[in-house]
């Protein structure tokens, strides 16, 4: 091989080495001068929504040959941890899927772009009612478009009820009522739920006596009196003490594993989460279950409709409009949202839940309907977890496990958390 | 340049040629990032804003101010300082087993090196996770058996415990190490101790275990620097947690908590540094007692 051989090979080289590090970068899509428009979309979830995800994107590009659309899909883990070496170099997707704990981060650092001017020209928000839609304004900016709502609720399954000796639950019931059955349940050796996640119960038992858990710059805790804390975390704790609910050893060994949690196995009447929760629960149970109000007293100062998830559009991306044009596609195509089925959560266009409902499963069919009862009665949303959120979670996390496992005072977390809580969020501070 | 020097560069060509994915990926992926995160570790970074220097904080603050940090160094020191000598003995007692000549030991010693070929594997530790779990085989037959079934990962006592049976188990690539050390002995010193009258126990202290010693080195270095870095199984069984009540949280596990959950790359990147002194200590600590406990044939018996 001669010299012009060796030239070659170097060359190649070169090239090889370049593109590993070019594959990546996609930075290059925009519009080309044929009006072909690329866009890019991540988002994270199971595999019914990749798989219905795609279709509602082939029936855009179907629609609009003009446009090309790559997805990036992942499990919620991983997504985030894609996501957030793309934003630290300027390449986050055209659009992406924000979680309600990662928006006011991603937005605050400048990757997201402010939809308002978008509204009513692009994106059609006409019959959307403005406490919906206000919860993608963050810094008083509209970072993010829900996907759908969600509000808490009891899923539980009614015969298992009847069985530990109850009833029904009552109509407007509250905290104290609701421990007494808990109590009924144990007695009757039914666990009555599998408890509540620390942070999500904690904030709306808050938000009922007119607090929350951050307060509104983000730069510490939105409650001052500890009393709260001890009350509702005590109470918890002694729940699990006397069987109402499963030991913490129990929780921690299924935990992330639906088929083996006490409702499938008849050994618990319910659940305490979110609706969008319900038809995957109600699947694997495969009995006829219900859905109940949040416990009062002030239900209504508690719940709050919370997006499922966002919709956002990256600060930049070269193809704002055809993004806007895409999410409103999402939110008001009647033929895309009956591939979406309510999914993503109970649609935000009125008219498109109208037009869905009938399309819809019999369980899907129950939240529509239980969202649909709470949406009057709820409050605004309390403004999305400020930056270092996760961080407060995991400590929260950590301290309610120790008082359940009996290790810690509910006193003592209730201090500990405080100081580490503000710690974490001063950082947040101007 | 004269006429030689340019020939022989022109004759290196074709190794600088071959050699060069290796050097540039080295670069690039190895050497370039190990400088950048020794910068970051003395700064605060989120990934989104640029990194803020910050000098010694995050040490500060891992030495005197994290206890979480702390447990988890305890939490690793337990697994590695328990896991790794569990694990070499019964590597090495599988080892003398499967050394033996009996017909079916090809098969047997396929068997065995398997669990370590998946070993790292996210598959095994679901698996694991799944025998031990509420209504697993292990609790099945202890029902059966009449004994109270066990939260074996649910309870904060027994689940490192279970890591570290886990890590034990996937003894196979240590043992097929040893099984080559023992092939290497010679049948004649084995045979000269039977006519002397040695014992089989006697046998295994004064010949087997000598002249394995260097093996012995060499295994204990690299699985104690690979118990070190362990990840996955703590991440899949406990679920990224490390729970209950921290009772798993490896150091790698809190590292990748701190760095992707919570953002913090810089104290994360801190924590990896002084992870890498600890390993370089310790292996640093093997290597100079090893002249006092191993052998070398070759020094003639020092």
């Amino acid at each position: 091989m001669g010299k012009k051989g060796w030239f070659l090979v170097m060359a190649m080289l070169l090239v090889l080495t370049t593109a590993c590090s070019g594959a990546n970068s996609g930075g290059n899509s925009g519009t080309s001068a044929d009006g072909k428009v690329k866009l890019r979309i991540a988002w994270w979830g199971s595999d019914t929504r990749h798989e219905y995800t795609q279709k509602v994107v082939d029936l855009y590009k179907q629609k609009n040959p003009n446009v090309t659309i790559d997805v990036e899909y992942a499990s919620f883990d991983d997504y985030w941890k894609k996501l957030a070496p793309q934003a630290a170099a300027n390449q986050l997707p055209d659009i992406v899927q924000m979680d309600i704990s990662y928006i006011s981060q991603y937005a605050k650092n400048g990757q997201l772009e402010d939809l308002a001017p978008y509204l009513n020209q692009k994106i059609q928000v006409a019959d959307v009612t403005e406490n919906v839609l206000k919860t993608g304004v963050i810094a008083g900016k509209q970072y993010g478009i829900p996907t759908g709502v969600n509000v808490l609720g009891f899923q539980y399954d009614p015969a298992l009820l009847k069985k530990a000796g109850i009833d029904k639950i009552p109509d407007n019931w509250t905290w104290d009522q609701y421990k007494e059955l808990a109590l009924k349940a144990a007695s009757n050796k039914v666990h009555f739920d599998s408890s509540m996640v620390a942070d999500i119960f904690f904030h709306y038992y808050l938000r009922t006596h007119g607090k929350s858990l951050y307060n509104a710059e983000g730069t510490g805790l939105g409650y001052d009196d500890d009393k709260l804390f001890v009350d509702f975390f005590s109470s918890m704790a002694d729940l699990i003490k006397k069987e109402a609910t499963p030991s913490p050893e129990v929780m921690n060994q299924t935990k992330g594993i639906i088929e083996e949690s006490d409702i499938v196995k008849e050994k618990g009447i319910g659940v305490w989460q979110w609706s969008n929760q319900y038809v995957g629960l109600q699947q694997v149970v495969n009995r006829p279950m219900a859905l109940a109000p949040m416990f009062g007293p002030n239900m209504e100062k508690g719940i709050y409709m919370q997006p499922t998830m966002y919709w956002a559009v990256a600060s930049h991306s070269q193809v704002k409009d055809e993004a806007a044009k895409f999410i409103d596609f999402w939110m008001n195509d009647v033929e895309a949202n009956k591939l979406i089925k309510g999914e993503r959560g109970v649609p935000i266009s009125a008219k498109i839940k109208e037009a869905v409902a009938a399309e819809l499963s019999e369980p899907t069919k129950q939240v529509f309907d239980f969202v649909a009862s709470m949406e009057p009665k709820a409050s605004p949303m309390s403004p999305p977890p400020p930056v270092g959120s996760p961080e407060v979670i995991a400590t929260l996390t950590d301290y309610i496990e120790q008082v359940n496992f009996g290790q810690m005072t509910a006193e003592d977390a209730a201090v500990k958390f405080r100081a580490d809580a503000n710690t974490i969020l001063a950082n947040n501070k101007q | 340049m004269s006429l030689r020097n340019h020939q022989s560069l022109r004759a290196n060509m074709t190794g600088y040629a071959f050699i060069s994915p290796f050097i540039v990926g080295f670069l690039a992926f190895t050497l370039i990032p190990m400088f950048i995160s020794l910068y970051l570790s003395f700064t605060s970074y989120n990934l989104f804003t640029p990194p803020k220097w910050i000098g010694l904080g995050n040490f500060e603050k891992m030495f005197t101010a994290d206890p979480k940090y702390w447990n988890s160094i305890r939490v690793t020191f337990t697994y590695v300082l328990v896991g790794v000598p569990l694990r070499l003995i019964f590597a090495l007692f599988v080892a003398m087993i499967l050394n033996t000549k009996s017909r079916m030991v090809g098969t047997y010693r396929t068997m065995y090196y398997l669990p370590s070929i998946i070993g790292g594997s996210v598959a095994v530790s679901i698996m694991w996770r799944n025998i031990f779990s509420n209504e697993g085989i292990v609790n099945s037959l202890l029902l059966a058996l009449g004994a109270t079934p066990v939260k074996w990962f649910g309870d904060p006592n027994a689940s490192l415990a279970m890591l570290i049976t886990l890590s034990v188990w996937q003894f196979g690539s240590s043992m097929l190490i040893f099984l080559a050390g023992l092939k290497n002995i010679s049948v004649e010193m084995y045979e000269a101790s039977s006519v002397d009258g040695a014992s089989p126990v006697r046998k295994f202290f004064s010949i087997t275990l000598p002249l394995l010693s260097p093996i012995i080195l060499f295994n204990l270095i690299m699985q104690t620097i690979s118990a070190f870095m362990t990840f996955v199984p703590a991440y899949v069984i406990s679920k990224g947690e490390g729970g209950p009540m921290d009772g798993t949280m490896l150091h790698s596990l809190y590292l990748f908590r701190q760095a992707f959950m919570f953002s913090n790359m810089g104290y994360a990147a801190a924590m990896a540094w002084v992870m890498l002194i600890m390993i370089a200590i310790l292996t640093a600590i093997l290597f100079i007692t090893s002249k006092y406990w191993v052998f070398y044939e070759t020094e003639k018996g020092r």
